[in-house]
């Protein structure tokens, strides 16, 4: 008989009516046969598996993650409040106990959205995974350290720009490396802001890295520095473009190997985000995925056209995800001596560009390099569109002199903005000023 | 005239109807012989036999032969392919796995392998089994392996089934045990149907003979030879058609609760029609492909149990024996009623000896204890009839139209049928805060239920205009489809199909059909446009006769 070790919650939400264009990657057909598949292979009667209604998240849910601009309405559609609020759903029930861990198998995905959203980047405008977890943590303030692994083949430069400055949320991403695939980060070298270094972890993997390089990595990289941080709640970005047909990328993972990355990691909270081969990798990755989580068997999971000897991976490959891991974990084991030496104030400036909707932005940040909090951050963000932002950002757990700083920046902003917005994470309080 | 006849597991009812309305009832106790049953009953009945035009049982047959294991033995022959271990879902050793394999679209990628196939059949044969299922993963999809292997078998077994033909549902599981129940209980319906034709023909009686289904509808007795698991569970079914059959009220959302001896079964009608079970009914535990009505069973009942927990009263959930006034040994709901003065069948002195004891030690009148304990009865009710509606409210949606326009179910008022209906009416209502009605004839709603259903049938069409082409399980039907199929072509084409085959699948001629789910998906492969997906359901309306309703 089938039988759940673990509670197990799906939030399935397809968004039939919903799409990107007709023939995007993002359209009303992709979770279909994911679908199909769930349904006839009987998951959602195995004794523990259960499905549930997605939710809607607010204009003040987003609000703690993002600077929408010029306002939420305008960059979002209802879909991407069900798929955010599919993710707070998911939250609900793990943190209330309803169940011990849970899949939200929603789109539209979200890890290429900033903390600043001037529009639609690698068909994301909204952070998924960063509105579930604001959400998490000022409703179940028990809950103080996160980590994120995301597996999607692309570097999630989203979340990494959302917590580049988070010393409280870890954020390890897996990918296909960024010199041959959008959007192009996600290095070593990329581990984080001055109080939050070695919280980023970039793990990119040269393509045609099989299950064999992707399980190196989570036994050699991601599971030791888990047990080291000892997470409150863990989360996978599971994105499924790394599958070996996916058409967009060119990874050779297969479903049973996501079945295995599962059961490793044992996740608490499992969100859709990429994957693109809608027919031959989603319904076997997905049905891989909700039984790995369950405890339950998914051995027999596989493609039909799997053939394990057209994916073997290179020794040349194994060599070298031997070596990444190695620097990976010394780098995490080293991250004390990552700080930079300490001024008051450190500036950065970017260009981003948001692919999807054709939109380019110029960001320019001043953190505040404090030694009593996670530190105070404004960003100066001006974008092709015309609207030219500042955000200011109050940590969770600010001390006063940096929320007096977020204050008076809010306040006497100086400059010639559209708008200017606060989030005030300890007060919950976001607030958006037409100038 | 339309007779039906409701066979519970301790009685056994009958109602006589027309145009006109109720012409006559009877009741007689439910013996092992179930057509002795029926003769008994028909002859309390006492009516003109060439009248009728229809005859209607429901009946506990599959049911019980289910649930009591009590069928001959019966194999399966699966295919299966990768994904979850079909092995885990075997119910006997005489599941037998065999190569065969297709996926989601329908596509084969593991072909059948026939002698594999037929020696499988002959280890079934050579333990003596008459009754073969065959099932295949997706073969709603593609039906390919599970029409290869009866082609190859037919004439090896007496009973046979294919997945596909139960239900057009996508499960595999699910298919796997409802196509062997459906061929466990096969012969038992044959010599069931046999008999009793043989003896309705005997009195006179040369109507058409049909069954109520667990949907709430009926089918021909011709169509309950092939899908007998059908009509499983048509008890709940006779009582919630009946409770709409009497309803006065067909706008809007009401409960309905059938008052027993042991439980309280409940129901909601939304507009007149009962809400189904989504995925399909379970019965005895396994979960099936069969349509039914979603029912809930409550502990409480006329005879639960009553007894004091840590100063607190308590009703139920179970049942200790006969209430105290029928000659059992402890308390019961039914003696709070006798003892209050209602007029019961048990003897009152009886009743009030068995409560005395329990006021005394509450430090309370024996009258007020009675009230309180059909209090506590009502609240029970009421407590899982609001779990009941939620559970219906939170079912998953996928489209962003149906989670920003959802259909929230809101009973307003209830209907109260079966034994203690009446007299738990005035505690319901003070308990839920809302109308209950007990209708006329309240006590033979179940045989009236299974005399006015509707026939029922409901049909799955899937189309890939890629591959070409139209699937229709439950009809055994396959098309080609035109590669400019719309989906409005496909309805069409559905409910074409529905009427040519209404003898199949046991319907008659008065229905009305309505799609009742549609889904067309342009399928893209690269950035063009290769074909469309597309998926409708249809089906004859249920619902009530019309004649009874132009009275
Ligand atoms: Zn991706
Ligand atoms: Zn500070």
């Amino acid at each position: 008989m089938m039988e759940a070790k673990k509670k197990t919650g799906l939030i399935f939400f397809p968004a039939y009516d919903w799409e990107i264009s007709p023939t995007h990657p993002e359209r009303k057909e992709r979770l279909l046969y994911t679908q199909d598949q769930v349904l006839e292979e009987g998951v959602l009667d195995i004794e523990g598996i259960r499905e549930f209604k997605a939710g809607l998240a607010t204009e003040h849910d987003i609000g703690r993650a993002h600077f929408c601009v010029p306002d939420v309405g305008s960059r979002i559609t209802e879909s991407h409040n069900v798929s955010a609020g599919g993710c707070i759903e998911a939250a609900r029930l793990v943190l209330e106990g309803v169940v011990d861990n849970a899949f939200a198998l929603v789109r539209p995905p979200g890890h290429h959205a900033m903390r600043v959203v001037h529009g639609s980047r690698g068909f994301c405008n909204i952070n998924i995974e960063a509105v579930m977890v604001e959400w998490v943590r000022r409703h179940h303030s028990r809950i103080k350290k996160i980590a994120i692994v995301d597996t999607d083949c692309h570097h999630g430069d989203g979340t990494q720009d959302v917590y580049w400055h988070d010393p409280d949320v870890l954020y390890i991403s897996i990918h296909q490396d960024g010199r041959t695939l959008y959007p192009g980060s996600g290095f070593p070298d990329e581990y984080g802001g001055p109080n939050a270094a070695g919280m980023t972890l970039n793990i990119p993997l040269p393509p045609r890295t099989s299950d064999e390089g992707m399980l190196h990595v989570m036994e050699e990289v991601v599971m030791p520095v888990i047990d080291d941080f000892k997470p409150d709640l863990i989360i996978n970005s599971a994105g499924q473009d790394n599958h070996y047909s996916d058409p967009i990328t060119n990874m050779s993972f297969t479903a049973g190997g996501y079945a295995r990355l599962n059961d490793m990691l044992s996740p608490h909270i499992c969100v859709l985000e990429g994957g693109y081969s809608i027919e031959s990798a989603l319904p076997y990755v997905n049905t891989g995925i909700i039984l790995a989580l369950a405890g339950a068997d998914y051995s027999y999971v596989r493609e039909p056209d799997l053939d394990p000897e057209k994916i073997r991976q290179d020794p040349r490959i194994t060599e070298y995800i031997k070596r990444l891991s190695g620097q990976i974990l010394t780098l995490w084991r080293t991250r004390a001596g990552l700080r930079p030496e300490r001024r008051e104030f450190m500036e950065r400036s970017r260009s981003i560009y948001y692919d999807t909707d054709g939109i380019s932005e110029n960001q320019n940040e001043v953190f505040r390099f404090c030694d009593a909090c996670p530190g105070v951050f404004k960003l100066d963000s001006a974008a092709s569109t015309g609207y030219h932002i500042l955000g200011i950002h109050i940590p969770h757990g600010a001390c006063p002199a940096c929320r007096d700083r977020g204050q008076s920046w809010y306040e006497k902003p100086g400059g010639h903005y559209y708008a200017v917005y606060l989030q005030d994470m300890d007060q919950d309080l976001y607030m958006v000023r037409r100038m | 005239m339309i007779l039906g006849i409701d066979i519970g597991g301790t009685h056994t009812d009958a109602v006589c109807l027309d145009g006109r309305g109720i012409q006559a009832t009877a009741k007689a106790a439910t013996g092992e012989d179930l057509v002795d049953s029926i003769l008994e009953v028909v002859h309390r009945l006492g009516i003109d036999y060439t009248a009728l035009s229809r005859v209607v049982l429901s009946t506990t047959l599959s049911t019980n032969a289910i649930v009591e294991k009590k069928y001959a033995p019966t194999g399966m022959i699966v295919s299966a392919g990768p994904g979850i271990d079909p092995r885990g879902y075997f119910l006997t050793d005489a599941f037998l796995l065999v190569k065969g394999a297709m996926d989601h679209r329908g596509r084969e990628y593991v072909p059948l392998d026939p002698e594999q196939v037929k020696a499988a059949a002959g280890t079934l044969k050579a333990k003596g089994i008459h009754g073969l299922g065959v099932v295949s993963k997706f073969s709603v999809r593609n039906p390919a392996h599970e029409t290869a292997m009866a082609a190859l078998l037919e004439k090896d077994f007496r009973y046979l089934s294919m997945g596909h033909t139960m239900s057009g549902s996508l499960n595999f599981p699910r298919r796997m045990r409802t196509t062997y129940f459906n061929t466990a209980v096969m012969p038992v319906q044959e010599r069931f149907v046999e008999s009793v034709q043989k003896a309705l023909t005997k009195l006179g009686i040369h109507a058409p003979l049909f069954f109520l289904k667990a949907d709430g509808g009926t089918f021909a007795s011709s169509a309950a030879d092939r899908l007998p698991v059908e009509t499983i569970l048509s008890g709940p079914a006779a009582s919630m058609m009946g409770a709409l059959a009497l309803n006065s009220h067909t706008k809007g959302a009401a409960f309905v609760f059938d008052v027993g001896g042991t439980t309280t079964d409940m129901g909601i009608l939304v507009n007149g029609l009962p809400i189904l079970e989504p995925g399909g009914v379970d019965i005895g535990g396994v979960k099936t492909l069969v349509r039914g009505l979603k029912v809930m069973s409550v502990g409480a009942g006329g005879d639960s149990c009553i007894c004091l927990e840590e100063g607190a009263l308590r009703v139920g959930p179970h049942r200790s024996g006969p209430p105290a006034c029928m000659g059992g040994n402890s308390p019961t709901p039914m003696d709070a009623f006798t003892a209050l003065g209602e007029s019961t069948p048990g003897d009152a002195r009886k009743a009030l000896e068995a409560l005395a004891p329990l006021a005394g030690q509450r430090g309370i009148a024996v009258d007020e204890l009675c009230r309180e304990i059909i209090s506590v009865m009502a609240e029970n009710i009421r407590q899982k009839a609001i779990a009941f509606v939620d559970e219906v409210n939170s079912h998953p949606v996928y489209t962003i139209f149906e989670m920003l326009h959802p259909e929230i179910v809101k009973p307003e008022r209830a209907i109260l049928i079966g034994g203690p209906a009446r007299l738990l009416k005035p505690f319901m209502e003070e308990s839920l805060g809302m109308e209950c009605e007990v209708p006329e004839h309240f006590m033979v709603a179940n045989a009236l239920g299974a005399a006015l259903a509707r026939t029922t049938a409901q049909i799955t069409l899937m189309a890939d205009t890629q591959m070409r082409r139209i699937v229709c399980p439950e009809l055994h039907m396959e098309k080609e489809a035109p590669s400019t199929l719309s989906i409005e072509d496909l309805k069409s084409i559905g409910i074409r199909a529905l009427h040519d085959h209404a003898h199949i699948l046991g319907i008659s001629d008065e229905i009305e059909i309505n799609v009742i789910e549609e889904q067309s998906f342009n399928m893209v492969r690269g950035f063009n446009t290769v074909g469309r997906n597309m998926r409708v359901k249809i089906q004859t309306t249920p619902g009530i006769l019309p004649l009874w309703r132009e009275q």
